[in-house]
């Protein structure tokens, strides 16, 4: 018997093993498997059904093929919505991926053990507070007339601000605060992307004299690119989706100016009853989110390295 | 489509639209209702604790009133009335059955449209106990909820649209409290009184007045009612933003942001807090404010709206419509006529410490509120305002009232944020409503 030849009980074990290792990894998955069933996949599917259909929750629903499609293409104010909530998303999407790396870079250098800490629980904090919650308290501090931020403003002799009521100023409203409470998660993901990076890479390129610039370009970025990739991808969804904070702090105007395309979508749905549109508008948006994701890994070829 | 189709989307979709904790989606017809036993369910708002307890204090009355019977309260949420209604709504859609449900008047034309709910007008001609009961309701309450001749609701509790004053603020600032015939230029004057900048830092932080930017029922109604104009139609079957009438009252409200006696307008319960701590002097409301305030704050007072051109009171109210589902309605009916029973209308009294968060409909009992020493000093108003002033009616509730009150509100941020010209932005409200407002 040659020495690279499988013994033949090991062979004849083979398909048995095999078997029995997907069975388990069946096992393991299923929970994933139906939780995508039951909460992703029906969902989409009871939402893509209901988009055929005119219906206001209470009457019989009557099914009008592509109409509610149609009405995409002929309703005014939804492009002017998309646009507020591309404006608000990629600079939402911005902030968290190029602050939050700056932050956790920063957080990542010498510092006493106890005010990193600090500084740690300090920006994870508001991540894992009620979205509501935080823009109840945004919405008393920005308040134009009444709210403590222009009154520090007139403290250092600037004109009071309309952070919630002007078109200019209520989706920068809405990106300081969703920004303030996402920043966390991003940071703390990127603390774990640098924390993984092998220390004698960087120890060997102060050793070869490369400067703190040339270390993060030639081996901080390259080495942390895939979670960078990470967070882009999850925050471009969850910045297309946000809702709480201009439900909350603007109620998406003046007019549509902060107004979310989750939150026009509810409104047509749970305020119009207009579900069959609602539902049109949700699957025509989970395309668009599915054909930038599909772009971001396609580009993401080109910068991302894979140890 | 077949219901059960129809169901079992609905259970996909809800997930996916919304999280409506509320909405159980089951094919379950098993609930008490369908039982045929002495059980009743009964939906209601719960926009807090004053909710859960009113209603849960109602229904121990009743079951203790009728032995034997059981009542299940189901609670829902939702932000305001119209989100209440969709998730109402989606409740239905997912196979539960409430024998009753909490209406406002804002809600009688959407119960009535989608053919929810058993009129209770036969219930009215036959029962001997109704004709006394109604006998002490203000007719407008009874017009209130009356749709195409059918009376869907007696109305158990309900708000007019009243000013209120903070009584310190005013006596610090040396003005005297308003009197019930005060016109809009006596209110100007009075509001630019209670404008001051009380640190001296050369910008005001204490303002006259202000209107929650989330409502339109203490928003701008009282102002377009005074004004002599309305939202819609007298049948509600068209909208009316455009009219001379309305812009008189927007242009008046814009006015008081220009000349800085109003803040930029804030949602309601901002308004709350900001009365209560002195900043502002007077905004206008129903009777809940008074279950936030007591018992701790007691500074405020109540009067009417200042008379425009005209003067209307613009009011509302709330009741427990049998639903046309309903396996017992006949027991229904003896719940809905419970919530106007004496008992029950003492709970919307009150007491000092815990009032009541709305006016009991029936005439004898609102008038005991000052008696009992409920606060405002001034609370012999809230039932006089309707028995004795002309109303508004109809009160502009189209069946579609959630799309066509987001729609003013929107358009007003533009004009009240100086981004409209209120022609402008009037008339750019008008064109949207008149595909919401239609019969």
């Amino acid at each position: 018997m040659k020495e690279t030849e499988v013994p033949p009980a090991l062979r004849r074990g083979a398909p048995r093993r095999r078997r029995k290792d997907g069975l388990a990894a069946l096992g393991f998955l299923s929970p994933a498997i139906v939780t995508f069933l039951v909460f992703v996949l029906a969902p989409t599917a009871g939402v893509l059904y209901l988009s055929f259909y005119d219906w206001n929750l209470l009457s019989d629903g009557t099914f009008v093929g592509l109409d509610n499609f149609d009405h995409l293409v002929h309703d005014d104010r939804l492009l002017g919505v998309y646009g507020s909530t591309a404006y608000m998303a990629l600079v939402i999407l911005a902030v968290n991926v190029v602050f939050g790396l700056l932050l956790a870079v920063l957080l990542e250098t010498r510092m006493p053990r106890w005010l990193r800490g600090i500084f740690r629980l300090s920006y994870l904090f508001p991540f894992v507070v009620s979205a509501a919650a935080v823009a109840l308290i945004w919405r008393f501090l920005l308040n134009k007339d009444l709210g403590l931020v222009n009154y520090v403003l007139g403290l250092a002799g600037l004109d009071r601000i309309d952070w919630l009521g002007s078109s200019a100023f209520a989706p920068v409203s809405v990106i300081v605060v969703n920004s303030w409470k996402t920043i966390g998660f991003s940071i703390l993901v990127y603390i774990a992307g640098l924390q993984a990076i092998p220390g004698e890479l960087k120890e060997a390129a102060v050793v070869d004299g490369a400067g703190p610039w040339t270390r993060f370009w030639r081996i901080t970025f390259p080495m942390l690119s895939p979670t960078i990739f990470f967070l882009i991808v999850i925050n471009t969804i969850n910045s297309f989706q946000i809702f709480a904070e201009p439900r909350v702090l603007t109620q998406g105007g003046p007019g549509d100016a902060s107004r979310t395309i989750v939150e026009y979508l509810y409104d047509r749905a749970f305020g119009d009853f207009d579900l069959g549109y609602a539902s049109a508008i949700g699957i025509t948006f989970m395309l668009v989110l599915i054909v930038l994701t599909a772009i971001q890994f396609r580009l993401s070829r080109r910068w991302t390295f894979y140890e | 489509m077949k219901t059960s189709l129809r169901k079992l989307a609905l259970l996909c979709a809800a997930a996916a639209l919304a999280v409506i904790p509320t909405a159980a989606c089951s094919n379950d017809d098993s609930d008490a209702s369908s039982s045929g036993s002495k059980t009743l369910e009964i939906a209601y708002w719960n926009y807090g604790p004053a909710a859960e307890s009113g209603n849960k204090a109602t229904a121990d009355a009743f079951m203790a009133a009728h032995p034997g019977t059981t009542v299940t309260l189901t609670p829902v949420t939702g932000e305001n009335w119209g989100t209440y209604y969709a998730n109402v709504a989606t409740l239905i859609a997912s196979g539960k059955h409430p024998d009753l449900m909490v209406i406002s008047g804002e809600g009688a034309q959407f119960v009535h449209a989608n053919n929810l709910v058993l009129p209770i007008n036969k219930y009215l001609d036959k029962d001997a106990d109704a004709k006394t009961l109604t006998g002490d309701i203000a007719k407008g309450l009874i017009d209130g909820f009356t749709v195409k001749g059918d009376i869907v609701t007696l109305t158990w509790g309900w708000n007019d649209m009243v000013v209120y004053y903070n009584t310190a603020v005013f006596s610090k600032a040396g003005v005297e409290p308003p009197r019930p015939d005060w016109t809009w230029a006596d209110f100007e004057a009075t509001a630019k009184k209670l404008t001051k900048d009380t640190n001296g830092d050369g910008k005001n932080d204490q303002y006259g007045f202000t209107w929650a930017s989330n409502e339109i029922f203490p928003g701008i109604m009282p102002w377009v009612a005074n004004a002599g104009g309305n939202l819609t139609s007298d049948d509600v079957c068209s909208a009316t933003a455009d009219t001379p009438q309305v812009n008189k009252a927007v242009s008046f409200l814009e006015n008081l942001i220009k000349e800085g006696v109003s803040p930029a307008p804030m949602p309601m319960s901002d308004v709350f807090t900001r009365f209560q701590n002195g900043q502002i002097a007077m905004f206008g409301a129903g009777r809940w404010p008074i279950a936030t305030f007591l018992p701790k704050f007691k500074d405020f007072d109540i009067q009417l709206y200042p008379k425009g051109d005209t003067y209307k009171t613009v009011f509302g109210g709330a009741g427990y419509p049998i639903l046309k589902s309903s396996k017992n309605p006949d027991l229904a009916w003896e719940y809905q006529k419970f919530t106007v029973s004496t008992d029950i209308q003492k709970q919307y009294v009150g007491t000092p410490e815990k009032p009541g968060d709305s006016i009991p409909s029936r005439r004898s009992l609102a008038q005991t509120i000052s008696k009992v020493g409920v606060p405002p000093a001034n609370s012999d108003l809230f039932y006089d305002s309707i028995d004795k002033y002309p109303t508004l009616v109809p009160y502009p509730a189209p069946a579609k009232y959630s799309a066509f009150e987001s729609t003013v509100l929107r358009h007003l941020q533009l004009i009240f944020a100086g981004e409209k010209s209120v022609a402008d932005g009037l008339k750019d409200m008008q064109g949207e409503l008149s595909s919401i407002v239609t019969c």
